[in-house]
């Protein structure tokens, strides 16, 4: 218990000390501008399949089980489409849209500057007078900052229409009354929106510090991931949380 | 003038790797660092260049107390002490005649051009300019650590740290190897320090020889200190015995 949270704590602290660099470097370093597009690229054209079909399947499942509900206890379904817009834009669209990209960029950006740590070219840069940090996280972060968000849209997108499909296809539900945006308020986007700008802030430092602290040869590397992976969607889901607390709050004062 | 390892010591977590290492190398020589692999070689060489840092101990840089650098004080060190890595370090992204110029770039802040220029003509000490263009994937390991040594070159250091610099080489390309950083030892005075389990290299190029046993130095001497030595852990790892009292 103790060793764990010595773990917990010492894994904050470094992924603290990350961030910190990262924003250090952002506002002192220059960019390079085709890197970081370059990046984007990477990280949009790894991540856009795997999020439509995750989240067209999450919609699907969702606007399925919430429409069989709403029917046996009110008889209608309505309202499930224009009901369940505000709900993916605010919560479920960032939230887990934010935990499988934290296992697709995470584990791309945790293994690749795990590698460059195990082979030296970490070190190698040290030597070269080019920081890491500011040479290998900063793209990333702006790239995930930009592309994250991006795919959180295309993911609530996709989640609707996915249930649209279903609603229509299963409970015959008019297209026109399922797509009704009468119910979504600027604020359930501007939390959506928060959120999924906080993932792409801390995706690529929690996976950036996870590969920077890969020890050993490809063992490390894999252990890098998985520790990616882990941390980042805990990171998910405790920001989750914290933001729409915060919005709750917000909106009730 | 010289660089001075006092009292070294290194732990990571529970695995003490380096326990009280004194060591000092002459300008101008080809200093080798030896011992079995995990003994420790890298984790000591990495010390003088702040890649690593001490538990315990004080460095001495030509004189200068170096052992608190911070990382920008150590980019200012990196310039005059360069390191030539164990793994072929080029980046894959980049062409070779790239790989070389970063430095040149980044440590002088010249334009992509200048760095560009001054890049070949370091390929060309080592032979590769004529493969500038190419990729590190595409050459064989013997020329990408040519081009690595090019790299290390870049900004005409004083000292230059070879780890391993023939592990993984044919023999012919490694011999070449030796000679290069023979050669250019001779031809510049450039301190090497070399690290290696090479025994071939060792005998051949070496002017002094540190051997690092069980976190310590166990013999600092002459290559012919070390093949006359009746220490039977130096001699069973001269003569690459596999019966003998070094731990495995
Ligand atoms: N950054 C590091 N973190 C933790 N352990 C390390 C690190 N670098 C080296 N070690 C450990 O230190 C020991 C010596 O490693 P090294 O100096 O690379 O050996 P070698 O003599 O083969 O070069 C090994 O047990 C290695 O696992
Ligand atoms: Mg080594």
């Amino acid at each position: 218990m103790i060793a764990l949270l010595t773990f917990a704590k010492d894994q904050t602290v470094g992924i603290a000390r990350v961030l910190g660099l990262t924003l250090y470097y952002i506002v002192r370093g220059r960019t390079d501008r085709r890197v970081v597009l370059e990046q984007m690229w990477e990280i949009g054209n790894r991540s856009v399949f795997f999020v439509i079909v995750t989240l067209g399947f999450l919609g699907a499942i969702l606007i399925f089980q919430t429409s069989f509900q709403s029917q046996r206890l009110f008889g209608d379904v309505s309202l499930v489409g224009p009901a369940s817009l505000p709900l993916l834009c605010r919560q479920l669209g960032p939230a887990l849209c934010g935990l499988m990209v934290a296992t697709r960029v995470g584990t791309g950006i945790a293994a690749e500057i795990g590698s460059m740590v195990v082979t030296e070219q970490v070190d190698a840069l040290r030597m070269s007078n080019a920081q890491p940090v500011d040479y290998l996280v900063k793209p990333r972060f702006y790239a995930s900052l930009v592309m994250i968000p991006a795919l959180s849209v295309i993911g609530v997108f996709t989640a609707w229409m996915a249930g649209l499909l279903v609603s229509t296809a299963v409970y015959h539900t008019n297209p026109s009354t399922y797509l009704n945006f009468g119910m979504v308020r600027a604020s359930d986007a501007i939390e959506g929106l928060a959120k999924a700008v906080v993932f792409g802030a801390t995706i690529p430092v929690i996976a950036a510090h996870s590969g920077l602290e890969a020890r050993g040869g490809s063992e490390g590397v894999g252990a890098a991931t998985t520790q990616a992976v882990v941390n980042s969607s805990l990171a998910v889901i405790a920001l989750d949380f914290l933001i729409g607390g915060i919005a709750f709050v917000v909106k009730a004062a | 003038m010289s660089i001075e390892f006092l009292d070294i010591h290194k732990a990571f977590g529970t695995n003490k790797v380096l326990d009280g290492v004194t060591l000092t190398v002459e300008k101008g020589q080809i200093v080798f660092i030896i011992g079995k692999s995990g003994a420790g070689k890298s984790v000591l060489v990495k010390h003088l260049v702040g890649l690593i840092q001490q538990d315990a101990g004080r460095i001495l840089f030509e004189g200068e107390d170096i052992t608190h650098y911070t990382e920008r004080e150590f980019f200012a060190l990196r310039k005059r002490c360069a390191m030539v890595f164990q793994h072929s370090t080029l980046f894959d992204s980049m062409t070779l005649l790239e790989n070389v110029a970063l430095p040149i770039r980044k440590h002088k802040g010249l334009s992509h051009g200048d760095s560009l220029a001054a890049a070949r003509d370091k390929l060309a000490l080592v032979q590769m300019h004529e493969m500038a263009a190419r990729f590190p994937a595409d050459i064989g390991d013997g020329l990408r650590k040519r081009v690595a040594i090019a790299r290390a070159l870049t900004l005409d250091p004083e000292y230059v740290v070879f780890d391993e610099p023939t592990t993984g080489l044919d023999p012919v390309s490694a011999v070449r190897v030796d000679r290069l950083i023979r050669q250019m030892s001779d031809d510049t005075g450039v301190t090497s320090i070399v690290v290696s389990h090479d025994l071939r290299s060792i005998f051949g190029i070496a002017d002094r020889i540190v051997m690092l046993y069980q976190g310590r130095i166990r013999l600092d001497g002459t290559p012919a200190d070390f093949r006359g030595s009746d220490d039977p852990v130096v001699h069973q790892f001269v003569n690459g015995l596999p019966e003998g009292p070094m731990e495995l």
